[in-house]
């Protein structure tokens, strides 16, 4: 009698087991295990942090975020990867971060866990993630090497990209009949026009500071304008025409701008702007959350999106952050269920409507967003024209960026000939090159 | 030789023994450890033992790069002049706040307050000063009819606004220094110059600074050694610019680093600097044995000449 009661019962148990585990959500192995991610103090991960804990609620995967100044984060990364064991299960690194990481071997190749039908999931829609953050951010081993291609792998998912955009102020415009810029010439135009209609008022609020500030600015102009820093062959071309007129057009744009313009860091521009000292502004898309809030802005309200103007081409700036698994994480498996849900469609809304930088043309068109931010949807068409390609991403860039960026301080700041100084950012960026072997095959 | 009279003689390195110890870890393997990279090719993504060993080549490397040189042209200036105009009003003030003035010591404490500043404060404080349009500088020259001063972008006044700001904050570390040198001068010869009839400035050429050599020697050498390796006040203000105008070697290492990721050449670049000073300090304290010496000598003299 025992027997039969002890078969009895082991036969339902067993088959309500088997039941629960056809069941079984895919989270059910994970649940109860804690993942440690390194973010950076960035205002789409402060958002980041405030949807977190619906991961949890609804995985039962716990999440400790060790949050840190991105350049912080950056010197705390290196020392991690390295390790023969790491603490971090998931980084948020900085995209000129991805030549140096991919190069020593460090993040896990993607293909793997997107090819494993346990972790996959079906309805993730890749084809809706922003095509050119995707190709600068998370793409490795294709075209010149850093770029998507037939032998490119993904190593990361954008997380927190950016585009650049044109902000102005639409009471200016309004006031003095002025057109919004959708070209270069039109833009300078502009530009240097406002100081005369409104004194006191800068055109443009630009980066101009020695370093890295001056040569983003540059570079933010190369691109539409033409140029390049390197032609198929790892030729320095930064000094051909394209990249002279790059360089008088930041020079403009300087001179026609507030006073002290020459040297503003990114902070300084977007204060100007904030602060109504400059009536346009020309870079990252993060700033957008901080023109309608009352505590940092004077121009609530007042303030108008439109995408970047077009000179050769049109081509908008592409940046931030991705996120990506150490090659020496202990719970990559269920890192990457975390990194698929954050990129979902369903948490990049969440994530947009706490203020974060989505990463999927669905949420830049998504109504309740654009109901939130109505600037969303003019990012969306910017981002159509993201150029993954508008800065190289190779481990030597560093120090080409800085060489760029103090000669083109010297160029606005002392004048210094811009044929000249640009000759000589080639001729330098040549000896780094060789140096780096990027001319064994020549 | 007896077993006491061994320990007897041992007993000394016994005792320094801790001291060694210490030294040896804290201080010579760090360096030995900056030594050996400078040789290397090493990148923050790789661990010491697989970056490639590449001899002199990040020396070679320095000698031919021009934004080094350029970098360790501005340090000398800057060091130069923050230390001299320091030296000048530091050891200027010490001598006229020596004397009894009621509320003597609530000034020195005042005097000193910019030295007890964090840099990276001080950089910031100084960097909304220097602003172009609400900088307190920019506004008073404007309130007075004078136009505006580009303070940190124009390369020049880039650098008379980092040593301003260098001045501010390290002239009271002369000042404290000398104040405390100048009380301890024996009183004796300054009232035997008294009755001499020397006069005040006599007093000052003849017997406190020459007294009080020594003591500005090994001032002078701290502040020279700081001057070269200041970095924050800079970072904050300038960060090297405009251009290079204001990028000192300590800054060019940390954006080496940092930003270029060539730790081994950012090692090269703080052992070439680490020479410098060496060499430096030996020379300055060479200067003041000699000096010692010479007075060693003439003390011998004039006891001779009395006896």
């Amino acid at each position: 009698m025992l027997n039969i009661k002890t078969t009895v019962v082991g036969a339902v148990s067993a088959l309500m087991m088997t039941t629960a585990a056809a069941v079984a959500g895919p989270y059910d192995d994970y649940a109860g295990t804690t993942l440690v991610v390194n973010f950076p103090a960035h205002p789409h991960y402060d958002a980041v942090m405030k949807v977190l804990p619906e991961f949890t609620k609804e995985t039962g995967i716990k999440v400790e975020v060790d949050q840190l100044q991105y350049l912080k984060m950056r010197e705390k990364q290196t020392l991690e990867l390295t390790k023969n064991k790491g603490d971090y299960d998931l980084i948020a690194y900085v995209v000129f971060s991805k030549a140096d990481y991919v190069y020593a071997d460090q993040l896990e190749n993607l293909a793997r866990y997107f090819m494993n039908p346990k972790l996959s999931d079906p309805a993730y829609d890749a084809a809706d993630l922003v095509e050119g953050y995707v190709g600068n951010i998370g793409v490795s081993g294709g075209e010149k090497g850093y770029l998507p291609g037939p032998t490119g792998s993904l190593f990361g998912l954008p997380f927190g990209s950016e585009t650049s955009i044109l902000g102005y102020r639409q009471d200016i415009f309004d006031k003095h009949g002025l057109k919004v810029p959708t070209t270069y010439e039109e833009l300078l135009d502009v530009a240097c026009q406002i100081p005369q209609l409104e004194p006191g008022m800068g055109g443009l609020a630009s980066r101009a500071a020695s370093g890295h500030d001056a040569s983003h600015a540059f570079l933010l102009h190369l691109a539409p304008l033409g140029g390049r820093i390197f032609d198929d062959n790892w030729n320095p071309i930064m000094n051909n025409a394209e990249g002279v007129a790059a360089a008088e057009t930041l020079k403009t744009i300087v001179d026609c701008g507030t006073e002290g313009a020459a040297t503003f860091g990114f902070a300084e521009a977007a204060a100007s702007f904030l602060q109504g000292t400059s009536a346009m502004y020309l870079d990252s898309t993060v700033f957008a959350g901080q023109v309608n809030d009352p505590a940092k802005s004077k121009v609530v309200g007042k303030v108008a999106w439109a995408p970047h103007p077009v000179g050769m081409r049109a081509g908008s700036q592409t940046g931030g952050f991705g996120i990506g698994i150490p090659r020496n994480a202990q719970n990559k498996d269920a890192a990457f269920l975390l990194m698929q849900w954050l990129t979902s469609k369903k948490a990049d809304k969440m994530i947009a409507l706490a203020g974060g930088n989505p990463s999927r043309y669905s949420t830049h068109a998504d109504e309740d967003v654009n109901a939130k931010f109505p600037y969303m949807a003019t990012f969306g068409e910017a981002l159509k024209n993201a150029d993954p390609d508008w800065r190289p991403i190779i481990p030597v860039w560093g120090k080409i960026n800085a060489d760029l960026g103090t000669t083109m301080s010297q160029v606005i700041t002392e004048g210094a000939d811009i044929q000249t100084a640009l000759d000589g950012v080639a001729e330098r960026t040549k000896a780094i090159m060789q140096d780096a072997g990027y001319y064994t095959w020549q | 030789m007896s077993i006491a009279n061994k320990a007897n003689r041992l007993t000394p390195y016994v005792f320094m023994a801790p001291a060694a110890i210490i030294l040896a870890v804290a201080l010579l393997y760090p360096i030995g450890y900056m030594i050996y990279a400078s040789f290397l090719d090493w990148s923050p993504s790789q661990r010491i033992g697989e970056a490639d060993f590449v001899g002199l080549r990040n020396y070679i490397n320095l000698m031919h790069d021009a934004a080094f040189r350029e970098s360790f042209w501005v340090t000398v200036k800057f060091a130069a002049v923050v230390v001299t105009l320091e030296m000048f009003i530091g050891v200027g003030l010490a001598l006229l706040l020596d004397r009894n003035i009621k509320g003597m010591s609530f000034l020195r404490t005042i005097f000193i307050l910019p030295m007890m500043i964090a840099p990276i404060v001080v950089g910031l404080m100084w960097r909304y000063m220097y602003h172009p349009t609400v900088g307190i500088f920019n506004r008073t020259l404007k309130d007075w009819g004078f136009e505006g001063i580009p303070w940190l972008s124009d390369s020049t006044w880039a650098f008379v606004a980092v040593v301003m700001a260098d001045v501010w904050q390290w002239t009271p570390f002369i000042f404290i220094l000398s104040l405390a040198a100048m009380q301890s001068l024996p009183r004796s010869a300054l009232e035997a110059a008294e009755i001499d009839g020397a006069s005040e400035m006599q007093k000052v050429i003849h017997i406190k600074l020459p007294l009080m050599l020594p003591v500005l020697i090994v001032t002078l050498m701290l502040r020279l050694i700081d001057a070269f390796k200041v970095l924050e006040v800079i970072m904050v203000l300038t960060n090297g610019g405009p251009g290079l105008s204001t990028e000192i070697v300590a800054m060019r290492i940390f954006r080496t680093a940092q930003e270029f990721q060539e730790l081994g050449e950012a090692a090269a670049m703080s052992n070439t600097l680490l020479m410098v000073l060496m060499a430096l300090t030996i020379g300055m304290f060479a200067y003041n044995k000699m000096q010692e010496g010479r007075a060693a000598k003439m003390q011998a003299m004039a006891a001779k000449g009395t006896a």
